[in-house]
């Protein structure tokens, strides 16, 4: 496997839609992508930006394509059409370790870490620092205590197994996780859901600073008060088409929890999704 | 002792009284030496030294020994064991909870991000439950919390905890805190406008330390001011005083969330600041803009250091009214430091009229972003007599 790795900068032609801004391209671009399982068409025709230092929420009901569109920018789903780029060069992510190696990194919402082992012991699972023969815990410790300090996190120490932790620092580990590559895009897939207030807040301290840092985070959230206190930008998604993007500062929550249920178009500039009518209580 | 009624004017009550000043003063500042302690009750080391040694004994004071300037003090502080109190601090975009000990002492602290045009229900539900689950995080109980100070930004009625301004703050308009929160957590809750309280902290422990008049300035989001008037915060009629925000200085200018027109907020509040900056940098949060500013982006620069003279020119003219020792400024804005604070002093300077007391001072919060739920936490303080639950007289006034 050969991924495809993009110049840091395009050098040939420009970006299609030159910006009026200054503003640099997208780091993270999606273009008509459509994934069908069986019948079920997820994702119908689903462009998508991300810039660095960005917060792009996506919101949705159930089974509104959030799950299939975080499969494709993680490289777990390979989609039937349409195309990924990464700061305007199309890529292959043909499975989560190339998507990695690109510079995406998903938080998925089980976080995948394991109880027993301790904080550095998940961080650095399966790509362990060595020094010769044996594991260097010294420099992996330190690494640990950089990336949970780079988020502010609280965690009480590195050495206790990642089980004694509350939701929100055991949040903190696996977003520590993520960063290890240094990525550029951050995929956080439902990260307050099942979260205390306090820890829901940690959460959303750890979200502003990623951005900060100059990462572009996607928040997959079903929680519109966190979404509408960090993101940038709203995108919502209906029956796996995309069904409006709003500019976080000037959206009216009735207008995003309208284009989630459908009860009016409502749709912005920017987004293409053509969406036929679905009046008020037309459900299949 | 201090249940039967001493004499007046008896050595007895003088001494009550003394040990009442004391407790009070430890309780204002947090901690303080025993030296400083003098200073402020005005009374003699020998007296202080003899009536903390015997409060510290009846378990109210408590004293860790300590060095100022190369000599060595006694540090005094106010025994842990009384309790705990909850600061909370509304802000356009923010929710902070802190809980501290008796002795202004910050054991927990967390901030959530808000949306845009929180609503008063869902956020004072938020803060009861954070409150909850950070005195249960430190293996604590509600029955421990003392009381509950609540900053927001809007004007507050003090004596009634109601928000008494209409249309400032969508949602909160009319709004009693003290008795939803109340009512939510069973504990007394007191409230103020968080420019007010960020003026009791500042005052108390920060920047303002000291002086007896002072200004203090948020600019946030939006814009606030609190005046501390011959060592008081002064509130005015419905603790609208202060609001800086909504003076006017353009003539017919853009239309305010207040209702008014061309208020000071239409020209440096955050909304003001990043739509002049949207068309070349697109969406910019007030933290962006800082950090730009800060990095040596020009036109970021040129937005803060304009905010600076406006303010200044804005602040010229309460000084022309309560002529303050000093100009405090906080709120994330100041973040920027000298980039928002030289220009603010120069249009000051240029427009404060001279005097032999020389140029007022201009210098930024101590307490940055915790100032207000300092404030809030000392309103909580305050409100709560530590006194009353020990063995001291409390001075009535």
């Amino acid at each position: 496997m050969n991924p495809h790795v993009p110049s840091p900068r395009p050098t040939g032609p420009a970006p299609r839609t030159a910006p009026v801004s200054a503003r640099p391209p997208a780091v993270l671009s999606l273009r008509g992508v459509s994934q069908s399982f069986g019948a079920v068409r997820a994702l119908v025709d689903v462009d998508l930006d991300v810039h660095a230092r960005e917060v792009v929420a996506v919101v949705g009901d159930n089974g509104a394509g959030k799950s299939t569109l975080v499969g494709v920018m993680s490289g777990v789903t390979v989609p039937d059409s349409g195309e990924v780029m990464l700061e305007g060069v199309p890529v292959q992510l043909g499975s989560p370790a190339v998507a990695r190696q690109l510079g995406i990194a998903t938080v998925f919402q089980d976080l995948a870490l394991c109880a027993d082992l301790d904080v550095v012991e998940n961080l650095f699972l399966g790509h362990e620092v060595r020094r010769g023969p044996v594991l260097d815990e010294i420099a992996m410790e330190r690494e640990a205590w950089r990336l949970l300090a780079q988020l502010a996190a609280r965690v009480p120490s590195v050495r206790v197994p990642v089980a004694t932790l509350s939701g929100g620092q055991r949040q903190a580990v696996a977003i520590a996780r993520a960063l290890l590559g240094e990525p550029r895009v951050v995929i956080l897939d439902e990260p307050t859901a099942a979260l205390g207030v306090t820890q829901t807040a940690e959460v959303l301290n750890l979200v502003e600073r990623l951005r900060d840092r100059g990462h572009g985070v996607v928040l997959v959230s079903h929680n519109m008060a966190d979404v509408q206190a960090v993101a940038d930008r709203v995108v919502v998604l209906r029956r796996g088409r995309l069904n409006g993007d709003f500019d976080a500062d000037t959206a009216r929550y009735e207008d995003i929890i309208a284009a989630i249920t459908g009860a009016s178009p409502a749709l912005s500039g920017g987004s293409r999704a053509a969406q036929p009518r679905h009046p008020r209580g037309e459900t299949s | 002792m201090a249940k039967d009624r001493a004499t007046p004017g008896s050595q007895t009550s003088l001494r009550e009284a003394n040990r009442a000043r004391i407790v009070s003063a430890v309780q204002q500042r947090g901690s303080i030496t025993q030296v400083e302690l003098s200073g402020v009750t005005g009374l003699s080391p020998a007296t202080i030294s003899n009536i903390v040694k015997e409060l510290a004994l009846a378990g109210v004071l408590r004293t860790t020994p300590t060095s100022r300037s190369g000599r060595r003090a006694l540090q005094v502080t106010l025994a842990r064991t009384v309790g705990l109190v909850a600061g909370v601090h509304f802000a356009d975009r923010s929710l902070r909870v802190a809980l501290a000990d008796v002795s202004h002492h910050v054991v927990a602290e967390q901030r959530l991000p808000l949306p845009r045009e929180h609503r008063a229900d869902d956020g004072l539900d938020r803060a009861a439950l954070m409150i909850e689950e950070m005195v249960d995080a430190l293996d604590s109980t509600l029955a421990e919390v003392l009381a509950v100070g609540v900053g927001l930004p809007a004007p507050v009625d003090v004596r009634t905890g109601q928000v008494s301004a209409v249309g400032l703050m969508r949602g909160w308009d009319g709004v009693v805190v003290p008795e939803v929160l109340g009512r939510r957590l069973g504990l007394p809750v007191h409230t103020d406008n968080d420019a007010n309280l960020g003026t009791l902290a500042e005052a108390r422990l920060g920047a303002a330390r000291g002086a007896r008049n002072a200004v203090y300035v948020r600019v946030a989001h939006g814009v606030g001011a609190g005046l501390l008037l011959d060592g008081r915060v002064f509130h005015g009629r419905s603790g609208a005083a202060g609001e800086l925000g909504h003076v006017p200085v353009v003539d017919d200018g853009l239309e305010c969330r207040c209702g008014g027109r061309g208020c000071l907020e239409t020209v440096v509040g955050a909304p003001a600041l990043l739509a002049r900056l949207r068309p070349t940098h697109g969406h910019l949060t007030l933290r962006d803009v800082v950090t730009r500013a800060l990095d040596g982006d020009e036109a970021c620069r040129e937005v803060v250091t304009d905010a600076g003279t406006h303010l200044g020119v804005a602040i010229a003219a309460v000084c022309a009214i309560v002529d303050p020792e000093l100009v405090v400024v906080g709120g994330e804005l100041a973040h920027a430091g000298a980039l928002l604070l030289r220009p603010l002093d120069v249009a000051l300077a240029a427009r404060v009229m001279t005097s032999t007391a020389g140029p007022v001072a201009v210098t930024a919060s101590a307490l940055g972003d915790q100032a207000e739920v300092r404030g809030a936490l000392a309103l909580a303080l305050d409100a709560y007599q530590v006194g009353s639950a020990m063995p001291v007289g409390v001075v009535r006034s």
